[in-house]
């Protein structure tokens, strides 16, 4: 076997462990140090390469930021902001068809503004929204649905733990990637509000309306959240301005949030061990995953495998586009079943190499923005489709007599929105770029 | 028998969890200190001496000490599609073979972190700035690897057990 056929083979070798429920990480350690050993014939290398390897990668500079900006997303959920944001949102929102929910959506825009993971801002949010949504009569579909879309606004917006994974992997800067990611997030949070006007008026009985509030009840409710606007702009404005590195601005973020916390009297000794072993939880999960991709995509480089596919691909002669597209879908249907950090530190490392070097009329260092989010949004459709999107579980699970199926159907009219906006964004990459083009 | 070992993994993983966790946040006061010096250098002040190097070694430290608790609660990320499809006995037996290759992976790293450890020593390697000795961080981070290897073999046994009490 050539070391090329030896790295082909690898994979449904591990799509094969991975779908046994053998942990992500796990799977690819075991694929990545078993293919090294078939390549170098001798332990030796292994033996070599792990004496530093894994102290090296936990005490990565770059990679510390993500304990940081879990901790701060631990403390967000602890600070009581995600109630002021959602009545900030319904004073604006309330009054229009299916307000209730559109105002959930906002909210989560919000919080997503300050924590950079989905399945907490699904699990903070939805704690807050759903008995709203169910005491003004939202059908569970609606409800349960619109809540776990709008948990994916967690990573959309920025900070977010799959940019920082993404910026490292393809070597991009971590404030353009985020900067970037603003425009689109937005329209995310804006498609989301839009599905939801349509449902309502095709289904009216689906969601009710509340009484319009007075303008100065709804910039009394707005100023009470300034928290929330004042922590993003120093985190984001902070990495941008050069005042400090991204790690250090999740620690600055997660030093505020603490505060806020703190002064809302929700930061107790139990609080504080319950936000502790969340984010051991979280953090372990996600490190393991870095190691088994690393030590996975190390095993591939060994056997050429990405430079020949990148190599081979090239000479196909094929419109970038349809590579592209192709690529995406493969993330869409791959969403279905994996996890959206596994999916992209596994195949960043593969794909990128083959993609950067594809004409799409762009710079180099805007191809790498550009698809950066194009691959951030359709890994996180995979959060709410069905059958193993994480999301619709979190959400189900607090809305506790709803059946899974009806939040599976309820989350599908979002899943629509979003591979329409992948679409728009992808035609055209001058909304994902005009604000970093505006800014630098 | 069981219950006290239970016990005991729980205690220990949570220990370490929360000691890590506690670490994480020294460090984040440490980051918040060193940025207001450095932006009020004009008053005479600085950022903390190697506050870079030293965020790279509690993180690390902290890392190592969270791995024992998502190992105990099972946290790690996996594909449950074909859960419901499989026989109770194939997945206790796959569950099984992932807590062995767990436990492998556990003693693979200890082992080759305390190798690693050897090795800053002999060459007396130091950071940068404030010269602390590399080996002293490799060797913080060995209670986190050991905790791990201590949490693989509980896992081990727990899922041993409960493929006997399905089989049976």
């Amino acid at each position: 076997m050539t070391n090329l056929e030896i790295g082909i083979y690898s994979f449904p070798v591990l799509i094969l462990l991975i779908f046994l429920r053998i942990p992500i990480g796990l799977a690819m350690l075991v694929v990545g140090l078993g293919g090294t050993y078939a390549v170098m014939g001798t332990t030796v290398m292994i033996t070599g390469q792990f004496k530093h390897l894994v102290f090296g990668t936990f005490s990565s500079y770059s990679l510390s930021i993500i304990p940081l900006f879990l901790l701060m997303g631990q403390f967000a959920t602890l600070s009581g902001m995600s109630r002021g944001l959602f009545k900030a949102s319904e004073a604006w929102l309330g009054h229009r068809k299916g307000g209730v929910a559109m105002s959930a959506i906002g909210a989560c825009a919000g919080f997503g503004a300050i924590c950079g993971s989905s399945l907490a801002t699904a699990a903070t949010m939805g704690q807050v929204a759903l008995p709203e949504l169910k005491r003004y009569g939202y059908s569970d579909r609606l409800a349960t649905g619109a809540l776990a879309a709008g948990g994916t606004l967690g990573i959309l917006i920025p900070p977010s733990v799959i940019l920082v994974i993404y910026a490292i992997l393809a070597e991009q800067n971590i404030a353009k990637l985020f900067i970037a990611a603003m425009i689109p997030g937005l329209l995310a949070a804006l498609g989301y509000m839009l599905t939801i006007a349509i449902i309502v008026r095709v289904s009216p009985s689906a969601g009710t309306t509340l009484a319009p509030m007075p303008y100065p009840e709804r910039f009394r409710k707005l100023l009470q959240v300034w928290p929330v606007i004042a922590i993003f702009s120093l985190v984001v404005g902070g990495i941008y301005l050069g005042f400090f590195t991204p790690t250090e601005a999740a620690a600055v973020g997660a030093a505020c949030t603490a505060v806020v916390a703190i002064m809302a009297k929700t930061l107790s000794l139990h609080s504080i061990r319950e936000a502790f072993l969340s984010t051991a939880n979280t953090t372990a999960m996600i490190f393991l995953i870095i190691l088994g991709a690393g030590v996975y995509n190390s095993f591939l480089a060994l056997t050429q495998l990405p430079q020949s596919s990148a190599i081979w691909v090239a000479a196909q002669d094929m419109s970038p586009w349809l590579i592209l597209s192709v690529v995406l879908l493969l993330y869409l249907i791959f969403g279905c079943v994996m996890d959206s950090l596994s999916m992209v530190l596994l195949t960043v490392p593969i794909f990128y190499p083959i993609m950067s070097v594809l004409d799409f009329g762009l710079p180099a260092d805007d191809f790498g923005l550009w698809f950066g989010i194009l691959v951030l949004i359709v890994v996180e459709v995979g959060l709410i489709t069905p059958p193993v999107g994480m999301n619709l579980f979190v959400i189900n699970k607090m809305a506790k007599d709803v059946p899974i199926r009806e939040t599976f159907l309820g989350a599908l009219p979002f899943v629509l929105t979003d591979i329409i906006r992948v679409f728009i964004l992808m035609a055209f990459p001058s909304i994902t770029l005009a604000l970093v083009w505006f800014i630098y | 028998m069981y219950t006290t070992i239970n016990k005991a993994t729980e205690f220990l993983a949570r220990s370490l969890a929360l000691l890590g966790g506690c670490v994480l946040l020294i460090l984040i006061l440490l980051s918040c200190i060193s940025i207001t010096g450095r932006s009020l250098s004009a008053l005479g002040l600085g950022p903390v001496p190697g506050d870079f190097e030293l965020i790279e070694m509690g993180i690390a430290f902290s890392i190592f000490c969270f791995l024992p608790w998502c190992q105990f609660n099972r946290e790690h990320a996996r594909v449950d599609l074909l859960k419901h499809r499989m026989s109770e006995k194939i997945n206790h037996s796959i569950n099984t073979i992932s807590e062995v290759l767990m436990l492998l992976l556990s003693l693979l790293i200890a082992w080759r972190l305390w190798a690693g450890m050897l090795d800053k020593k002999s060459y007396t390697e130091t950071t940068f700035i404030l010269q602390i000795p590399l080996w002293y961080a490799y060797a913080a981070a060995m209670i986190g690897a050991v905790g791990l290897v201590l949490t693989c073999l509980f896992c081990v046994y727990r899922s041993m057990c409960r493929f006997r009490s399905t089989s049976s």
